[in-house]
C-alpha cells in the first residue's frame, strides 16, 4: 500500500495488538532485568484495549480521531510511565494528522515526528538517556528524509524500520537515567533498553504491514 | 512493625472506606474509592484538584472541602495516583470555568496529571497546573524547579481555594496559587524513619541520637546528618536557611506552618514554634497566621517541618479567609 487509509488504521492496531500479546513475555523479561517487569503487561493490555476501542469506533470515524481514541484509551488502560508516553504520542501523533484521509509518507513523517516530541515533552528524557525516545528519534528523522527524497510509504517505512533497529541496538551501550532502570546505572550497560525495543516493535510492524498489503 | 492493619494491601482502602463514612462532606466519582471529590460541587467555580501518594494524612485529601480543594486523588502508600483517576475528579469537578491542579514536584505525579489534563483538554476543559516545590532543602537556590513539595503546598491551596470561592477566574486563581508557591520555604527535620504498610520495615535507619536536616516527606536524603542538638538550635539552622531565600523586612508579615511528621508530640511542636516565633520577632516580622499541628506526615517518622508564607496585602486577605475541610477548618481572620 502507498498510503494508510482509516481502515488500514484499525487493522494495524489489531496487527500490533497481536505483536504486543506475543511478545508479552520477552518484555517482562527484558523489563525484569533492570525495571519492575511490568512492561509486557502494560503493553498488552493497551494495545488490546485500543485496537478494542478502534473496532467499536469504526472506520468513519476517521484516522485521527481513531488515533485520538487510541492515545485515550491507552492511557486510561496503563497508568504506568510507558502506557502514559504511548499514549501522549498517539494523541500527538492524532493532532498532527488533523483532516487527512489517507497517510502518505509526509503524513507518517508528521505522525512520528509529532509521536516523538509528544514522548519527549511527557517523559522530559533527552536523546541518548536510554529510553525510548533513542528509537523514535531516528524513526523520525528518517521518515523526514526519506519524505524529502519522496520515497515511497513501503521503501520510507522499511528504510526506518532498519534505522530504528540499529538504534536500538545502540541503547546497548548506554547508561540508563530515567525511571527504575537509573537505580542500576553500570549494570545496564549491555542491555538494550526494554522501552525502546517497545518502539523498534512499532514501526518494524508498521512497516511490515505496509509491505504485506 | 507495630500498626492497625488488616490487609497491608487493603491499606489505603480501608482508610478510605473509614474517611467516607466519618466525613459525608466528601464522596467519590467514577465508581473509584480513590477519586475523592467535594459533595456540593458549586456551579460556575473554578475547580481545584490535587492528588499523590497516601501516607501523608491530612495531605491531600483532607483539605477537599469549602474555600479548599475540589478534589484529590489518591495513589497508594507513597506512590502517584493514576492519570485516568486524576482525570475522573476532573471531569467531576469542572463546572465550566476551568480546573487548576495543585500538586507536588515528583516525577510520578507531574507524568499522570500531564496526561489527566491532556486527556481534559480533548473534553474541552481547561486545566492550569501549580507544582509545589517548597522544599528548601531539596535543591539550591537557582535550581528551584529541581525541589520536592512538601508542607508549603497548604499555603498554595489555602491562597487558590479563597480565590476560587471568590470567583475569581482561572487565570486568576492560577496567578494567586502561583504566588503562594513563589512565596512559601520549608524546611524539615527528620528524628526516625516510616514504615511502608506493604514493605513492613523502616524505609531507612537513623541512630538513635541522630537528627537528619532536608529529609524529604518519603524519607529522601537530607542536606546532613549529626547528632541531635536542642530545639532552639534545631529550629535556628532550619530558620537561617529559610530567612536567606527571601527578603523578610522589618514590619512584614508572614504565615507559619509548624508540622508534626506524624510521630512528634504537639508539645515538641509547640516548643519549635516557640523558637521560630522569637526568630520572627527579632527580624521584626509578624507572624500574622499560625497553624501548629499536623498537616503533612510521613506515617509515622518523628520530626518536624517549618513553612513560612511570606505575605502580601492579597496574600494575607485569601490566607484569612474561611475554610471548612474534614482536617481543616478555619473562621474568617
Amino acid at each position: 500500500m502507498d498510503r494508510i487509509t482509516a481502515s488500514d488504521i484499525i487493522r494495524l492496531f489489531e496487527a500490533w495488538k497481536a505483536l504486543f500479546a506475543q511478545q508479552r513475555e520477552f518484555l517482562i523479561s527484558l523489563d525484569g532485568k533492570v525495571g519492575d517487569s511490568d512492561l509486557g503487561i502494560t503493553m498488552s493490555k493497551s494495545f488490546a484495549a485500543a485496537a478494542e476501542a478502534l473496532e467499536v469506533e469504526g472506520e468513519a470515524a476517521g484516522i485521527s480521531k481513531l488515533l485520538r481514541t487510541a492515545g485515550a484509551t491507552m492511557a486510561r488502560t496503563a497508568p504506568s510511565t510507558m502506557g502514559t508516553l504511548t499514549a501522549t504520542g498517539f494523541l500527538r501523533a492524532s493532532k498532527a494528522v488533523e483532516g487527512r484521509d489517507a497517510l502518505g509518507t509526509a503524513d507518517i513523517a508528521a505522525f512520528w515526528r509529532a509521536f516523538r516530541d509528544g514522548v519527549a515533552e511527557r517523559g522530559k528524557a533527552k536523546v541518548g538517556d536510554k529510553t525510548l525516545l533513542d528509537v523514535l528519534d531516528p524513526i523520525a528523522v528518517t521518515l523526514e528524509a526519506q519524505a524529502a527524497v519522496g520515497a515511497s510509504l513501503a521503501q520510507a517505512l522499511a528504510a526506518t524500520s532498519a534505522a530504528a533497529e540499529q538504534a536500538l541496538e545502540a541503547t546497548k551501550s548506554m547508561l540508563a537515567q530515567h525511571g527504575k532502570a537509573a537505580a542500576f546505572q553500570e549494570k545496564t550497560i549491555g542491555l538494550q533498553d526494554a522501552g525502546a525495543t517497545v518502539g523498534y516493535f512499532l514501526i518494524r510492524r508498521m512497516a511490515e504491514f505496509v509491505a504485506e498489503a | 512493625m507495630k500498626k492497625f492493619l488488616n490487609e497491608p494491601n487493603n491499606f489505603v482502602d480501608e482508610m478510605l472506606e473509614g474517611i467516607y463514612k466519618a466525613h459525608p462532606a466528601v464522596t467519590y466519582a467514577a465508581d473509584d474509592k480513590r477519586c475523592l471529590v467535594t459533595s456540593k460541587v458549586k456551579a460556575g467555580k473554578v475547580g481545584i484538584a490535587t492528588g499523590g501518594g497516601s501516607g501523608h494524612l491530612p495531605l491531600f485529601l483532607g483539605y477537599v472541602g469549602d474555600g479548599m480543594l475540589d478534589g484529590a486523588a489518591v495513589g497508594g502508600v507513597f506512590q502517584s495516583p493514576s492519570a485516568e483517576q486524576m482525570y475522573q475528579v476532573t471531569r467531576h469537578i469542572d463546572q465550566g470555568a476551568g480546573v487548576l491542579y495543585i500538586f507536588g514536584n515528583y516525577s510520578g505525579d507531574i507524568i499522570n496529571f500531564d496526561m489527566a489534563a491532556e486527556l481534559a483538554d480533548l473534553d474541552g476543559i481547561q486545566v492550569r497546573q501549580v507544582v509545589g516545590n517548597d522544599d528548601v532543602a531539596s535543591s539550591v537556590v537557582g535550581e528551584e524547579h529541581k525541589r520536592r513539595g512538601v508542607a508549603g503546598i497548604f499555603f498554595v491551596y489555602k491562597a487558590a481555594g479563597a480565590a476560587a470561592a471568590e470567583g475569581l477566574s482561572l487565570d486568576e486563581v492560577t496567578r494567586l496559587a502561583d504566588k503562594a508557591r513563589l512565596r512559601t520555604r520549608t524546611m524539615g527535620v527528620a528524628l526516625s524513619s516510616c514504615v511502608v504498610p506493604e514493605i513492613g520495615h523502616a524505609t531507612f535507619s537513623i541512630g538513635e541520637d541522630e537528627m537528619e536536616i532536608g529529609m524529604g516527606i518519603h524519607g529522601e536524603p537530607g542536606i546532613s546528618r549529626k547528632k541531635l542538638a536542642p530545639a532552639d538550635k534545631v529550629i535556628d539552622e532550619m530558620m537561617e536557611r529559610i530567612f536567606a531565600e527571601q527578603d523578610y523586612k522589618r514590619g512584614d508579615d508572614v504565615a507559619v506552618l509548624v508540622n508534626g511528621l506524624g510521630g512528634t508530640p504537639m508539645e515538641e511542636l509547640y516548643i519549635l514554634f516557640r523558637r521560630v516565633s522569637q526568630l520572627l520577632e527579632e527580624r521584626g516580622v509578624t507572624a500574622r497566621h499560625v497553624w501548629v499541628g499536623e498537616f503533612a506526615t510521613s506515617m509515622e517518622m518523628a520530626g518536624a517541618s517549618v513553612s513560612i508564607l511570606h505575605l502580601d496585602e492579597e496574600l494575607d486577605r485569601l490566607v484569612s479567609a474561611p475554610a471548612n475541610t474534614p482536617f481543616f477548618k478555619h473562621l474568617a481572620g
